[in-house]
């Protein structure tokens, strides 16, 4: 589960999640619903892969939509689709996707970077929890 | 707002200072200050800003006191509306979340011959044709293409590096700060994947808060500055609030990812991460304040492109040439940028590293950094408010020198968070109530014209009013929009 939540001039990120790997998939796309009015829209028709040496928790997850974010910058893709395995030897991670069509993609936001500020990947009493505020 | 009000101590100094003592919290080696009066202190309070203007006070080599401008609110790391100064002979720092990741993020305003008489008639005109021809928008590109080697020779030059393509004139340099070219810029520090991103955003005005308006001159506070300024009652200017786009934001992100080691390197004990900071003379303050002074070249250069754009279309429109128009640059100012000046320091003068991370530059007549034709009146000063109500042109004054290493306000501030200006708007249509009060408003999105409505800003009228009152900047014009394009 993910959802936007209020930041005074930016915009934070928050997702739950039973283990790492899905609350790592589920930030993945709560990215995208910051960038897209309608992030369902979305093909998987191209697949890229992230991977990323060992590192705390918070700096994989930093590293991981940072990844993500530099593809859609600099290649126009836009993903909607996540696998992420995270553990002791780093992230593998995998997002489906698709370049941007003007025609079929709204773009809601300029997300110009995700943020260490309150950045955090924390265990619940029943799974996980992230947030990352990210800069408009 | 998102978070918990405040809950330190905010000890009245004057009628528009307000002081969180060292003692507040451990680490802290300087008071705080945070300019605003009684009325915006309450909204203040609110937010989480006020704590983030005590972390700033940490940071090594820090100078006189953490501040913070009246249209302070929470940032990341740094708050918006921070300023704070380091010497770099004491330990001093650099830090990139205290310049932001739009690095130079800045405005102009430029003059025209015209009158609201000559103009209300083809408002709706006049920014439809802003609106088709300057980019606008998320991840929009320019017409303006430069491959790797053009981009970094621009980071070098600055807006002189346009103007040898015919695209301005060079007074218009004489009216940037900094005379657009900040030296000890490095374009080499810059990483390739930076300049990929900005080798087609130059002359893009982006989303968000970033806007290109119509306004005309509403009500002159000092005529004798105005005159000096050539701002009359019902002139037609433009003001254009853009800065480095995606290539400022990856420099940003880049030095972030340099310094995620440094605290621990360097023993510096942060209160958060997104303060990331390295010592001045460390190699990765040496790199991040090159590559940092190469973006906000193009800042200026992308402004520079933005203004000639739209020199383009009103010549279009009302003939002859933008010269024949009186299109003179008035000034561009930056409001997120960190330069190494000279303050009188507890007595002393001294070089430091001034970081302004939501504030503009303000200084006052007879300082050398103040362009020839304005030395006697002082630095002109651009303040954007929000798109229903007005923004401002002030005069830097004495009082900045004195209280703020040379600062005021940038801007109106943001009373409301986002998502909650989203939720405000939801079924009413804020082109239609803007077109209401006069203003013709255009955008890429119908979501961002929601977030930037202008009850999602405080009244930027009440934030000029702290700094004119603390002697930071006087005020000469009030500006009324009359369109508006956004991204």
């Amino acid at each position: 589960m993910h959802e936007l939540f209020e930041h005074t001039a930016d915009l934070g990120l928050r997702a739950t999640a039973p283990d790492l790997d899905t609350l790592f998939a589920e930030m993945a796309a709560c990215l995208f619903t910051a960038v897209l009015e309608d992030e369902t829209v979305v093909k998987p028709s191209v697949e890229v892969e992230v991977v990323l040496p060992p590192d705390g928790r918070e700096y994989l997850l930093f590293d991981w939509l940072n990844a993500l974010l530099r593809h859609f910058d600099s290649g126009r893709l836009l993903f909607g689709r996540f696998q992420v395995a995270v553990g002791e030897r780093g992230l593998a991670g995998r997002a489906w996707g698709e370049p941007f069509d003007a025609a079929r993609h709204r773009l809601t936001h300029e997300v110009k970077a995700i943020t260490y500020h309150e950045l955090k990947v924390e265990p619940t009493g029943d799974g996980w929890l992230a947030e990352v505020i990210v800069d408009i | 707002m998102a978070k918990g009000a405040f809950a330190g101590p905010l000890e009245q100094v004057d009628s528009c200072c307000y002081r969180i003592p060292k003692s507040y919290r451990p680490g802290m080696r300087v008071d705080g200050l945070i300019f605003a009066n009684a009325k915006l202190m309450e909204a203040i309070r609110n937010d989480q800003a006020p704590d983030q203007v005590a972390n700033v006070a940490t940071l090594p080599g820090i100078q006189g006191a953490s501040l913070a401008m009246p249209d302070i609110h929470w940032g990341y790391g740094f708050c918006i509306g921070g300023v704070c100064a380091t010497d770099p002979a004491e330990g001093g720092v650099i830090s990139p979340g205290g310049v932001g990741y739009d690095i130079n993020c800045g405005v102009r305003l430029v003059k025209t011959n015209l009158f609201l008489r000559d103009v209300q008639a083809h408002v709706r005109e006049l920014i439809k044709g802003l609106f088709h021809t300057v980019p606008a928008g998320v991840g929009k590109s320019g017409k303006f293409r430069f491959n790797d080697a053009e981009t970094r020779k621009l980071m070098g030059q600055g807006p002189q590096f346009v103007l040898d393509r015919g695209l301005g004139q060079a007074a218009d340099l004489d009216h940037t700060e900094a005379l657009g070219r900040i030296d000890g810029a490095d374009p080499d520090e810059v990483s390739s994947h930076a300049v990929k991103r900005g080798s087609e955003q130059c002359g893009t005005l982006g989303s968000g808060n970033h806007f290109l308006e119509v306004q005309v001159v509403d009500a002159i506070l000092d005529a004798d500055v105005a005159k000096a300024f050539g701002l009359e009652l019902n002139q037609v200017c433009v003001m254009i609030h853009s800065g480095s786009r995606g290539l400022g934001y990856q420099v940003c992100d880049d030095a972030l990812a340099a310094f995620r080691n440094a605290p621990a390197k360097y023993g510096i004990d942060l209160p958060d991460r997104q303060l990331a900071c390295a010592p001045v003379d460390s190699p990765e303050g040496k790199k991040y304040i090159g590559a940092m002074r190469a973006a906000a070249n193009y800042g200026f250069t992308n402004r520079q492109l933005l203004m000639h754009q739209a020199r383009e279309v009103f010549a279009d429109l009302f003939g002859g040439t933008w010269q024949d128009l009186g299109m003179d640059l008035l000034y561009d100012v930056a409001h997120n940028i960190a330069k190494l000046e000279t303050h009188v320091v507890d007595g002393k003068t001294k070089q430091v590293w001034v970081h302004r991370k939501g504030a503009t530059r303000a200084f006052p007549a007879g300082h050398p950094e103040v362009p020839e034709a304005f030395r006697a009146v002082g630095q002109p000063v651009i303040i954007p408010g929000d798109m229903g109500r007005a923004s401002w042109v002030l005069v830097g004054a004495p009082g900045s020198m004195e209280r703020s290493f040379g600062t005021t306000c940038h801007g109106a501030g943001r009373a409301m968070s986002r998502t909650a200006a989203v939720k405000d708007a939801a079924g009413r249509r804020i082109d239609k109530e803007l077109e209401g009060k006069g203003v013709i408003a255009m955008a890429t999105s119908r979501l961002g014209l929601a977030e930037e409505q202008p009850r999602a800003y405080k009244n930027v009228d009440d934030v000029v009013d702290v700094v004119h009152e603390a002697g930071l900047s006087r005020k000469v014009a009030r500006m009324r929009p009359i369109g508006v394009i956004k991204g």
